[in-house]
């Protein structure tokens, strides 16, 4: 099984190997999304399709979406790959062990999680050596005592730890049956004693798969904002640092070149996004995983949502600081501050989507939208957000966003074509708000 | 005003300095027109005016008497100062997108940006970065984008600088091809020579106002009168000197060049230099550009 996921994902990441380079190759043939744009949107789709077509082309987007993609497989098959290792423990058996107990130490493993099997040893010297050597887990003793090869803490909560001590108990218990006289019926039927089934008042917290989900999901949302924005700032400098701007400004107004320039980068953006979404559905159910189980679906399509409402935030923020820039020592002045409010929110998600425990600051940070693309999907995740209180963070999000870009459209006319030194944030918006 | 293109009392200023002060002139279909004027005159502040890439604080320019908007800037071509392209991008793709940006149809712009880089001499390489390329090619590719939509106005904002003669030669002959078939023509330099052979008309202006404009005809042959003089071992033309009404602009090599106020006889001038020793040259000239531009600014 765990050759044939391996198998899998090479396979997958070799054929987009080839598909990237075959793009490569046939670099001049029109790309079919942007030719149905520019009907639609006019001078703003053919910018837009430039933008595309660039990006697509650019060593930077291959590479990191194919690093993007084996992140993503790895944060599937890895865990599935563990649980399938925890499956098969070696207990070495030294003297004789009675049947009861043999079948006893087997349905412990079971009841871990584990398959135990278990290896006859010639002696305690053999089995001392098979222990050393790591072929053997655990050794039992004449059924009396149990020998590991390195002391286990009582904080220890690895596989072996565990099997260690519920092997511990379970043959103490069946060496205390068999004093107690008890035939090895009555002792295996105490043995395989049925637990009692627990019922809940209240579904339980997060579970592993969700919070894998969340917090794999917000590193994603957190890397690829981070490169789109990126893209934005340096993609906007460039064009004025090489004066291009001026031919194009010559040619379209600035709002079209902006809007053409956000459109594109988004469509990159989100064709990205939907080629790992996909990827990441298609192997988890592949390989079984959990990240199809529970509310993790939930949390997944929120965190899609807001990858979106963010990008839709932050870019036209990086698009106005990328006009008042034209060198790039300027351009590293800006990200920094820039991407504080960004840091602070992925921060905080990531702390919370840990300990399932938000607090009212977080609360409010999911309502701001700086904030909100990485701490709404971290609250649905945990169930502690309504689908209205989602709703809202999202309107309230769409709102400033509007503001945001009408903003930064005045800020980039008035910048953009002002050379020679930064220009000053308070000259720009004393402007555009007179 | 004369042509289509008109710039009607532009002024720009940029705190206390005042790039354009109340600057007027046209530029006539089918005319090659030199813009000229020391470093700083407001030559790209004008030019960058006409596509609405500065601000005025008053002033209009006008395309054939209506105030130019971006449907008339979509037919007009412009090379600005510093060289804009994208440096990474494909030399042929790049003259499709601008011809694309500026209203073509994907085939007739693929066509254009194809027979453009022919006739500039830098077809093959239609497939190469811009920044791959020679600061001469950059500079044709740079041309072949202002044309590329055979645009009805073109403004260039020193498009010779930097290159060699062959280059030179080649873009000043795709200059006046445009403007004989019916384009208008605007294009600054410092290069008074070459503006003087490639214009048929010149515009100088000095802290943002017009100083002179006409066709340099007119401007060539106005003024005094302009007589070069060589005399068989004279050095230092002592005898001219003598002359009243007469100034000695120039000695080159044993020619004197004089400039002679309109009351002087050059009767009296040849005798001077007859009584100098013998004569070997005495030519009528025109007056060069540079000339006008001296005297225009002083």
């Amino acid at each position: 099984m765990n050759l044939v996921v391996v198998l899998a994902i090479v396979v997958v990441v070799v054929a987009l190997r080839v598909w990237f380079r075959r793009r490569g190759h046939s670099i001049r043939r029109p790309l079919r999304i942007p030719v149905v744009l520019e009907p639609l949107v006019g001078d703003i789709g053919l910018v837009a399709t430039r933008e595309v077509r660039e990006r697509l082309r650019g060593k930077i987007f291959r590479v990191g979406t194919l690093l993007l993609l084996v992140a993503v497989a790895a944060a599937i098959v890895i865990p599935v790959l563990n649980r399938g290792h925890g499956h098969s423990q070696s207990v070495g058996v030294v003297g004789s062990l009675s049947a009861p107990l043999r079948t006893s130490v087997v349905a412990t493993g079971k009841s871990i999680g584990s398959t135990v099997r278990l290896v006859d040893e010639a002696n305690v010297v053999v089995a001392d050596d098979d222990l050393r050597a790591g072929r053997v887990d655990l050794l039992i003793v004449d059924g009396r005592r149990l020998v590991v090869n390195q002391a286990i803490e009582s904080t220890d909560t690895s596989k072996t730890a565990q099997l260690v001590r519920a092997v511990s108990d379970a043959v103490g218990v069946g060496q205390a049956f068999r004093a107690a006289g008890l035939s090895a019926a009555q002792a295996a039927q105490l043995v395989h004693a049925k637990p009692l089934p627990v019922t809940s008042l209240q579904p339980a917290p997060a579970e592993g798969a969700v919070r894998t989900t969340s917090v794999v999901g917000l590193i994603l949302v957190f890397v690829m904002l981070t490169q789109y924005n990126a893209w934005i700032l340096v993609g906007v400098m460039e064009e004025k640092s090489s004066r291009v701007v001026e031919v194009l400004l010559a040619a379209v107004r600035p709002v079209q070149l902006l809007a053409g320039k956000v459109l594109g980068i988004g469509l990159v953006a989100f064709a990205q996004a939907g080629l790992i979404v996909a990827f990441a559905l298609v192997l988890a159910k592949a390989v079984g995983s959990d990240l199809l189980q529970g509310t993790a679906p939930l949390a997944l399509a929120s965190l899609l949502v807001w990858l979106v409402l963010g990008y839709a935030f932050y870019c036209w923020v990086y698009a106005a600081a990328g006009s008042m820039t034209e060198r790039q020592e300027q351009v590293q002045g800006l990200a920094f501050p820039l991407s504080l409010p960004i840091l602070l929110g992925y921060v905080m998600s990531l702390t919370v989507a840990g300990s399932g425990n938000p607090s009212t600051f977080f609360d409010v940070l999911a309502y701001l939208p700086p904030t909100a693309p990485f701490a709404m999907p971290v609250l649905v995740g945990l169930g502690r957000a309504t689908w209205w209180e989602f709703a809202a963070s999202a309107a309230l999000s769409v709102v400033c966003t509007v503001a945001v870009a009408k903003l930064a459209a005045g800020i980039y006319r008035r910048s953009i074509l002002r050379t020679g030194r930064r220009v000053r944030l308070r000259e720009v918006v004393s402007r555009v708000a007179g | 005003m004369g042509g289509p293109l008109e710039l009607d009392a532009l002024t720009r200023r940029y705190g206390t300095v005042t790039a354009l002060d109340d600057l007027s002139f046209s530029v006539r279909a089918g005319q090659v027109v030199g813009f000229l004027g020391p470093n700083g005159a407001g030559k790209t502040t004008a030019m960058r005016a006409i596509f609405g890439l500065t601000d005025l604080d008053a002033g209009t320019v006008r395309w054939n008497g209506a105030p130019v908007e971006q449907a008339e800037r979509r037919r007009f071509g412009y090379m600005p100062e510093e060289r804009g392209l994208y440096p990474s991008m494909l030399v042929g793709e790049q003259l499709q997108y601008l011809g694309r940006l500026h209203g073509m149809r994907a085939p007739d712009a693929a066509v254009a940006a194809k027979t453009w880089l022919e006739r500039l001499g830098v077809a093959d390489r239609s497939d190469s970065k811009v920044d791959s390329l020679s600061h001469g090619n950059q500079q044709r590719v740079q041309l072949a984008a202002a044309l590329v939509h055979e645009p009805e106005l073109l403004v260039l904002d020193e498009p010779l600088s930097g290159l060699d003669p062959v280059a030179i030669d080649d873009i000043g002959a795709v200059l006046v091809e445009r403007a004989q078939a019916g384009c208008c023509v605007l294009f600054s330099s410092h290069q008074l020579d070459l503006v003087e052979h490639l214009c048929e008309a010149v515009t100088i202006i000095d802290h943002g106002r017009l100083v002179v404009a006409g066709t340099v005809d007119d401007l060539a042959t106005s003024g005094p009168c302009r007589l070069v003089v060589r005399v068989e071992g004279d050095r230092d033309a002592s005898w001219a000197h003598l002359l009243g009404g007469v100034s000695v602009s120039e000695i080159d090599r044993g020619a004197v060049r004089l400039v002679l106020d309109r009351s002087v006889d050059t009767k009296a001038v040849l005798q001077a230099a007859m009584g100098a020793g013998r004569v070997t040259e005495f030519t009528f000239e025109r007056r060069r550009l540079s000339e006008v531009f001296r005297e225009a600014l002083g």
